[in-house]
């Protein structure tokens, strides 16, 4: 192995690699610039590689997200780092970024594994694993998942007991636990900031009981257990196993409610927590699904018809607003919420619910430039001062923001933002 | 057929070894037709056997090549550049699946998948047989896009592709751009006004070296295909001098005797069939109109700048794209829908908006001072009865931003919000909290209930049953209604049927995948932004546009496209040109041509995706695809079925 | 699955480049095994499928084809499904001719990572041929 060379040159710089992040810099690639992809996770595709399938077509999320990955990893003018993060970008004049970025050791040598899994197999040690949301367990040496990107072994080194299980189960012998982080010093001329978003996290909400009762699960675990690479093979509830019937979604957990900090609407968890009573209906016909909802938003191409299509399947739409959850004996839980409709208070019990979270900003795009020159809006997403003429524009010339940095929206709206950023981006490096 | 093939088939490490005797499988082909040499390798894809690849196929003069491993997914383009590199034509390069498909998925069965491993390199074999050695197909593209519509999507669009590098040209129906945000004063999420928002847009495109800008233009025809498209674009006449005079327009407008309901205004005002620019169009000119001008001559007699000799002309563009940014109409209630028409105090939010835009210090109505205003939602959207099931997207959130603005402009306005559940999606929820902050009311209804506008004692009505308040009726005294209405898919759609743009079931522009690719059509080349595609605000028409204009660049931007060889051929001997084959193509690549005096279809390689679409509907079996030949898949079908 | 010496049918699958063959390959990644006796010949789209190559399969030996179609992620566009379900009717047609039995020929949309569905349709596709047809 040569010498790893630590300064590189680059046209453009793009932060995240999920599918904002990937598909700006397929077009920039595309029209002949150089880009270099910085992921901090061990895989690209973002979120949406990990969720069941889509509204509203209802096509199946990997297969839309995987191609688009090959495409990607495969494009000769696209260079990937992932398990990398960028420690600081300073502009130094028009067409003309620093960006320093440190690439953490996977203690794989990515090159030469074949994904075989055997290290997998001979790892002792068990932790729960992320990319099912705590669902299931991995291995300290693992594949993030099944269709990861690279689909290459990493260890995670907080875990691993050093006992070399994995190092003699190689068969290419790739396992090297000499790794150190490198950092790299890169020249770019332009930055799309494609940072994502961050879930709420529902142990905010302490009268939810996530976190305590073990059936109320939230909607990203539901997504990994509806999707095609699940970790069951069916749909069940983590307290007991037991298949669930009497399923409760609670709309707007964390979103339009300044009392989490989060006034603003999340623009997806309307959307998504329909598709996913559709797909309960098909996989447990039996099942009763109550969704509890505020307004019901669906606004997008497609949208309204998959509303009313939920509906006609037997979707229970109850207009209300949750107050507390409580659990009995049977694990089961006690809705205690306001019917609008009737303007009472009920009480409603179900053997599992669905907190359907709402979309926080990731912080950590301000962290990207030096200074913080990157400026935030009042509800800490990367501003776009001409949010209507340019909104890919943000407070420094020269770097744009793409997909859901900037806001909460849905993948066909992060696309087509991301479209928005590259061509700002190529106008820019077009006229230095 | 006399090929000199190279099979290499890999161990992978244990990964297909451990399941599958590939020593087995190297006895079993390397005594087969063509096979120059045989190996097995511990990992294909290993730099050392890349470079030993190589070697052997310089070496032995090798003219087929094998790699039995692991998807084609993952190393198909390895070794395809490896062949490449060696100095053979990538595709007589043929990928074996033998760890996915034999070894990983048998592993409960060494000797099934040992035997199904022998069998996918003998059909991997009698395919290589017969590959060709195939260039991409290049084509010329004109760097030059035709952007249709000059609203905001489009001439977004525009300005971004000429300072990508295009020429661009820039089509508007109307005699003015703007489209509907030139109609719109104040626009939500910004201080400026619609109106500032064209002009800017409108300098821009001005001053841009390589954008052209056509007004009241329309394509008349097309021929081509990407790359290469040839429109014919019509342009109307104004019949008005392009040097005039202020104030002879001025007097020609005040002796024209035609009164016809101004557009723009959404028929609240009348203009005259001389009109000029509204202050948010461009550019500023007087023009005639053509339809309802009577020619009587009055004008001409007042002012010296009319020129009715002007003629329609024509223009030729020759371009490699086509932007399509052509917009919405507003939904227009019918006669009676919530008493519009009937009543004469019922407008709709584009006419409100108009209204309050014109209106100072005081909002007045038909001569009546306006207090209380019922604001009834998804007029022509989430129809429940109606075509338009769809939501409208925009108008939740323009409503509350227009209800605030008049509320703001004149003090002593009372709203009132009959909703179906109100739609501020994102951040646009901050505009809603605002609203109801201010006092606004907000009542809601289901579909099976809707609010009713009604006349009691001389007086508008407007009554709900009201789930907000456990389903109580409420009833509202309204000085002035508004319908809510949404946006439909452009009444007049020549564009789009000259184009064969195919709609979706909301009758918009349709693209070919929501999330693949949300601004291409079927029609290679042709590219959807804006609201012709559904409805958007301005921020992601934008969006839609922008994305639509990378795309469409990067058709044009080499000046050249490579296409994948791997299309569909016609045997114009036996083919007797019956038309199915062409209406089964989804991409219009098939055509009728005269060869040797008969009609026979040909594929214009440019269009061809390479589908296959148009194989099994021929009669004749006349169509072959590249590498996908009868007698390569008959021939690994034959092998494939041997025990 | 019986344990006898003919427990597996030749089967032909024809599946998509882009669509169905990821999810046959993933259903090797997983180990979930299928009948070995199940071979596939990759196309670029299920409704680029010729009855030709269909009834050569049954007259070179198989005992069962089977197409793995698109379906509604076809790439090439909506009509996909319509048509691979013509191209079904129409073989099923030229089958009769032969006297070949229609249920030799089955069609499912699989979809990039349906590959339990496609195993599922394997197994039980190969117990019927197994059990209803001559090999």
């Amino acid at each position: 192995m040569s010498e790893k060379n630590t300064s590189l040159a680059f046209d453009a710089l793009v932060v995240g690699g999920g599918i904002a992040g990937g598909e700006a810099a397929l077009n920039l690639a595309t029209n002949g610039f150089k880009v270099l992809v910085v992921e901090k996770d061990l895989s690209v595709g973002g979120k949406m590689i990990h969720l069941s399938k889509v509204f509203p077509t209802l096509d199946c999320s990997a297969c839309i997200t995987t191609p688009k990955v090959s495409e990607i990893s495969r494009h000769p003018l696209i260079t990937i780092f992932t398990e990398t993060e960028v420690k600081g970008i300073v502009k130094n004049g028009e067409n003309d970024f620093d960006a320093k970025v440190v690439r953490k050791p996977r203690y794989v040598i990515a090159e030469d594994c074949t994904g075989c899994q055997l290290c997998e197999e001979a790892c002792p040690v068990n932790v729960p694993d992320q990319y099912q949301y705590g669902l299931v367990g991995r291995k300290a040496a693992y594949i993030p998942f099944s269709i990861a990107s690279p689909r290459v072994a990493a260890i995670d080194i907080e875990n691993c007991t050093l006992c070399g299980a994995c190092e003699r189960a190689c068969p290419t012998k790739c396992i090297d636990f000499t790794q150190k982080p490198v950092e790299y010093s890169v020249k770019v001329r332009t930055v799309v900031v494609a940072t994502g978003f961050n879930l709420f996290d529902p142990v905010n909400i302490p009268r939810y009981g996530f976190g305590e009762y073990k059936n109320v699960i939230t909607s990203m675990q539901m997504e990994r257990q509806l999707a095609p690479t699940r970790p069951f093979h069916t749909i069940l509830r983590p307290g007991d196993g037991k298949m669930p019937d009497k399923i409760a979604y609670v709309l707007c957990t964390g979103s339009r409610d300044a009392s989490v900090g989060n006034p603003i609407c999340s623009q997806i968890c309307c959307m998504y927590s329909i598709k996913q009573a559709q797909l309960l209906m098909g996989a447990l016909p039996m099942a009763d699904i109550t969704i509890y909802y505020i307004n019901i938003r669906s606004f997008g191409k497609g949208f309204e018809e998959f509303y009313e299509q939920a509906k006609g399947m037997g979707v229970n739409f109850v207009k209300g607003k949750i107050g507390k959850i409580t659990e009995n004996a049977k694990g089961n839980l006690i809705l205690r919420y306001e019917d609008i409709n009737e303007n009472i208070l009920k009480e409603a019990e179900h053997d599992m619910v669905v907190l359907s979270v709402g979309v926080l900003p990731n912080t950590e795009s301000e962290k990207l430039f030096v200074d913080k020159s990157l400026q935030l809006d009042e509800y800490n997403f990367v501003k776009q001062p001409e949010q209507l003429v340019s909104p890919a524009k943000t407070s420094i010339k020269g770097v744009f923001v793409a997909g859901t940095a900037s806001g909460p929206m849905d993948i066909p709206d992060s696309i087509l933002s991301a479209g928005s950023a590259s061509s700002e981006a190529i106008s820019y490096l077009n006229n230095k | 057929m006399n090929k000199k093939l190279g099979i290499y088939i890999c161990h992978c490490g244990g990964n297909i070894s451990d399941y599958v005797d590939v020593e087995k499988v190297k006895k079993a082909i390397e005594n087969e037709e063509g096979v120059a040499m045989a190996k097995t390798t511990m990992f294909a894809c290993a730099d050392s056997n890349q470079k030993e690849m190589v070697e052997d196929i310089k070496s032995n003069g090798l003219d087929g090549v094998i790699v039995a491993s692991c998807s084609p997914k993952l190393h198909q383009i390895t070794f395809r550049a490896v062949t490449e590199r060696a100095g053979l034509n990538k595709y007589n390069y043929v990928h074996a699946n033998i760890r996915e498909q034999a070894s990983w998925a048998h592993s409960d069965d060494k000797a099934g998948a040992t035997e199904k491993a022998i069998h996918i390199v003998k059909a991997a074999i009698a395919k290589v047989r017969y590959a060709e050695s195939l260039e991409p197909i290049k084509i010329k593209s004109k760097k030059a896009v035709a952007v249709f519509g000059a609203g905001v999507a489009g001439m977004k669009a525009a300005i971004e592709l000429a300072n990508m590098g295009s020429e661009v040209f820039l089509v508007e129906r109307e005699f003015f751009v703007g489209g509907r945000t030139a109609q719109w004063d104040s626009v939500c999420t910004s201080n400026q006004s619609g109106g500032e928002i064209v002009s800017e847009l409108y300098e821009k495109i001005k001053n841009h070296k390589n954008i052209i800008l056509y007004t009241g233009a329309e394509a008349e025809s097309y021929s081509g295909s990407i790359g290469d498209f040839h429109l014919k674009i019509r342009i109307k006449p104004s019949f008005v001098k392009s040097e005039f005079k202020k104030e002879n327009i001025e007097k020609a407008i005040s002796v024209c005797p035609v009164e016809v309901d101004d557009e723009f205004e959404f028929n609240l005002k009348k203009r005259k069939a001389i009109y000029q620019n509204k202050e948010s169009e461009f550019p500023k000119r007087p023009v005639i109109d053509n339809i309802n001008c009577t020619r009587c001559g009055e004008c001409e007699k007042v002012c010296e700048n009319i020129d009715f000799s002007q003629k329609e002309e024509t223009v030729d563009l020759h371009v490699g794209s086509i932007l399509m940014a052509t917009g919405f109409d507003p939904y227009l209630p019918e006669t009676g829908e919530f008493g519009f028409n009937a009543i004469d105090n019922v407008i709709t939010l584009s006419q409100f908006q108009r209204l309050v835009s014109a209106s100072n210090k005081e909002l007045i109505y038909n001569g009546k001072k306006i207090k209380n205003i019922a604001y009834i939602y998804c007029v022509g959207s989430r129809q429940s009865e109606g075509e338009n099931k769809f939501c409208s997207r925009y108008c939740c959130t323009t409503t509350i931003h227009s209800s605030i603005e008049a509320k703001k402009k004149f003090p002593g306005i009372f709203n009132f919000h009959f909703t179906r559940g109100i739609r501020t999606y994102g951040k646009q929820e901050a505009l809603y909290h605002e609203s109801s902050k201010m006092g606004d009311i907000y009542l809601q209804s289901y579909e099976n209930d809707p609010p009713v506008v009604d006349i009691q004692n001389g007086k508008t009505i407007v009554k709900i049953n009201d789930i907000l308040t456990g389903t109580k009726e409420m009833m509202v005294e309204a000085d002035l209604v508004v319908l809510v209405t949404g946006m439909t898919p452009r009444a007049e759609n020549s564009i789009g049927s000259l184009f064969k743009l195919p709609k979706g079931r909301d009758k918009f522009f349709n693209e070919i995948h929501m999330k693949l690719r949300p601004v291409e059509t079927v029609i290679d080349g042709i590219t959807i932004a804006g609201t012709c595609q559904g409805p958007k605000n301005i921020a992601e028409s934008v969006n839609s546009a922008l994305s639509a204009a990378t795309k469409s660049f990067s058709y044009v931007s080499k000046g050249e496209l490579e296409l994948e060889p791997i299309v569909a051929e016609v045997d114009k001997d036996t083919c007797t040109w019956c038309g199915i084959c062409s209406e089964a193509c989804p991409f219009d690549a098939i055509k009728k041509v005269d060869y040797n005096g008969k009609a026979v279809a040909v594929i214009n390689n440019s269009n061809c995706k390479g589908c296959g679409m148009c194989l099994p509907v021929c009669p004749s079996d006349s169509i072959e695809l590249i590498a996908f030949s009868n007698k390569e898949i008959e021939s690994m079908i034959k092998l494939l079925a041997k025990d | 699955m019986p344990v006898s010496n003919k427990k597996y049918a030749k089967i032909l699958v024809f599946s998509t480049e882009k669509i169905s063959d990821p999810a046959i390959d993933m259903a090797g990644l997983l180990k979930l095994h299928y009948p070995p006796t199940v071979y596939t010949i990759p196309v670029p789209c299920s409704s680029g499928i010729k009855p030709r190559w269909i009834l050569n399969a049954f007259e070179e030996g198989f005992s069962g084809v089977f197409i793995a179609a698109d379906g509604s992620d076809c790439p090439y566009g909506e009509s996909c499904t319509e048509k691979t379900g013509h191209i079904v009717a129409k073989t099923h047609e030229l089958m009769k001719e032969k006297n070949i039995e229609s249920a030799r020929l089955r069609m499912a949309a699989i979809c990039s990572v349906c590959s339990e569905s496609f195993v599922k349709q394997m197994k039980s596709f190969n117990e019927y041929l197994i059990n209803n047809v001559n090999n």
